[in-house]
């Protein structure tokens, strides 16, 4: 079921185009990020959606969206660098945030504080902003996009600026927050998206190089390949293997060859039985299968 | 409504934890206080500094109670206009520049209420600074020298508040209008400034001009009469107002948030 359609966005800067016709729809209930290296039109493409920049060309369609309805209450958005009045503190800005998207005043201090657990900063709730670390400031940033119950949020780079525990913690908060609503994050942290995201759009110079799940990727890109691993030099086994007629190609680094082979069932087999009657020095076989970095390598190197 | 009220309790918050609230005020008192307090006391000052050579004989005919209140008054359009302007030229540049503005709109906040909101807090912090400052200037004018009728005072502070409210507009406006504080609180500086100055010398053309009330106002507590053009200059005001008003939110609400 889809949430929101996007057709053929466009957005230029003084003549430059920065983003150059892109289409996509996001379903309902999914977790997709939207990767890309730095400069390749992200955080474009989130304040057009989030309605702070006006597209140049193409369309945003929520297909929930009532006529005349004002799709700012559809969704809940993070900025790479969230910024809050620093005379607040975190409760009332929350609060404020809240009253501003329609709940009542009780209601918005509920919300809020019941939002302030989940980010794990209620401790520092009447805490002024000003006193607020990077880290707190990025999970009241998650915690205000979430006030009014948004059908989706999008987090441009929302764990970038952390250290490895709080992006531990708030990647993990997200994999809570897939159950109740659409996520839409960008990131060029490839493992981020890989271990939580159901979907992946790959943003390259503006425009969408390649997209759909994991599995869809794998599948699309997949070149079978199996490592090797010899205890001592691992180059004078390659040649065994490099004549064999299910190789493909074949490349060596370090103590592990790496066979890129036709057919991967045929190959196992083939492969164990060979190692077993040359009795090789084998360490580890494996069967890899590809990862989200050599997808990106391969469909942003082109 | 509710929302609009949730945005304007903010701006009387933010303005009283940011003291202004506090000094606003007490800057308006010592402007205003200050011309009858320096005129009554001018002799001894005088005396004070090692007085005037054996001999000279110099007559400082001692000045109207309606020319002190006129004085002090008129610090409100030098140096208040200052303040007014300094205090308010950061209340949209500022916290677009800062970014929170673009966390503020993406929340489904009306840009209408955005912008009016915040003129209403820099209204009332001005008009109750005018107030008290005022007062307290009538209240020492009245001690030291006479006591001018309070509904002569009342009308001028309205009068005096009229066009200030112009300034705090223009402000709002180029603060909504342009990106950065300073350059805002410097365009309405020299646009007040332009306009107070080509106001004088055509006078006779510029009747109805909004800063002719503040000469209204002084000419009312010279006379005691209304000056004939202060009802149309202030309707005019009113309409400058409200279209400068509409202006900031209309140009606001074309411009890009992010950039």
């Amino acid at each position: 079921m889809s949430l929101i359609q996007i057709n053929h966005l466009k957005k230029s800067f003084r003549g430059t185009e920065v983003i150059k016709g892109i289409d996509f729809q996001l379903d309902k209930g999914k977790c997709i990020a939207l990767l890309g290296p730095n400069g390749a039109g992200k955080t474009t493409t989130l304040r057009m959606l989030s309605g702070l920049m006006e597209p140049t060309d193409g369309t945003i369609i929520f297909t929930d969206a009532k006529k005349g309805e004002d799709i700012r209450e559809l969704i809940g958005y993070l900025p790479q660098f969230p910024v809050f009045y620093e005379w607040m503190s975190g409760l009332e800005f929350l609060s404020y945030a809240g009253r501003l998207a329609g709940l009542g005043r009780k209601e918005a201090k509920d919300r809020s504080l019941e939002l302030l657990k989940l980010v794990g900063i209620l401790e520092a709730k009447n805490r002024r902003v000003a006193k607020y670390s990077g880290g707190m400031k990025q999970r009241l940033g998650i915690a205000q996009a979430l006030i009014h119950r948004p059908q989706l949020i999008m987090l441009d780079e929302p764990v970038s600026a952390l250290d490895p525990i709080g992006r531990r913690e708030v990647l993990d908060m997200l994999e809570g927050l897939k159950k109740e609503t659409t996520i839409l994050f960008s990131t060029h942290i490839l493992n981020d998206a890989e271990e939580i995201c159901d979907e992946i759009l790959f943003l390259h110079n503006g425009k969408i190089v390649e997209s759909g799940s994991m599995a869809e990727l794998r599948e699309r890109h997949q070149q079978p390949k199996i490592d090797l691993f010899f205890t001592g030099k691992s180059g004078e086994y390659a040649e065994i293997f490099s004549n064999h007629k299910l190789t493909h190609s074949i490349s060596v680094e370090g103590n592990r060859v790496s066979v890129f082979v036709t057919n991967i069932v045929l190959a196992r087999q083939a492969f164990l039985r060979l190692i077993a009657e040359q009795n090789l020095p084998l360490e580890r076989f494996e069967v890899s299968s590809m990862t989200l970095e050599d997808v990106f390598m391969k469909v942003v190197g082109k | 409504m509710n929302q609009w009220s949730t945005l304007f309790q903010k701006e009387l918050i933010e303005m009283w934890r940011n003291f202004k609230w506090v000094w606003v005020p007490i800057t308006f008192i010592l402007l205003g206080v200050s011309e009858p307090v320096s005129s009554y006391y001018l002799p001894q000052i005088i005396d004070s500094l090692g007085g005037l050579p054996e001999g000279t004989v110099i007559e400082i005919p001692p000045p109207t109670a309606s020319e002190v209140l006129i004085q002090g008054l008129s610090q409100y359009t030098t140096i208040g206009v200052l303040i007014i302007v300094l205090s308010t030229m950061a209340i949209i540049a500022g916290e677009r520049k800062s970014g929170v503005a673009a966390m503020i709109l993406v929340k489904p906040v009306s840009y209408f209420s955005f912008i009016t909101a915040k003129w209403a807090g820099g209204f009332l912090l001005l008009w109750v600074s005018l107030l008290i400052g005022s007062i307290a200037t009538w209240y020492y004018t009245g001690i030291l020298f006479d006591w001018i009728p309070i509904d002569l005072f009342f009308q001028s502070y309205l009068l005096y508040g009229l066009w200030l409210t112009v300034v705090l507009t223009l402000t709002v406006f180029f603060s909504a209008s342009l990106l950065t504080p300073g350059i805002a609180g410097f365009t309405s500086l020299a646009v007040v400034f332009v306009f107070t100055l080509v106001t004088g010398p055509l006078s006779n053309w510029l009747e109805w001009s909004p800063s002719q009330l503040t000469n209204y106002a002084n000419e009312l507590l010279l006379s005691s009469a209304i000056p004939d053009d202060t009802l149309p200059a202030s309707l005019l005001t009113l309409a400058c107002i409200i279209i400068l008003l509409w202006l900031s939110v209309f140009i606001f609400r074309k411009k890009e948030l992010a950039s």
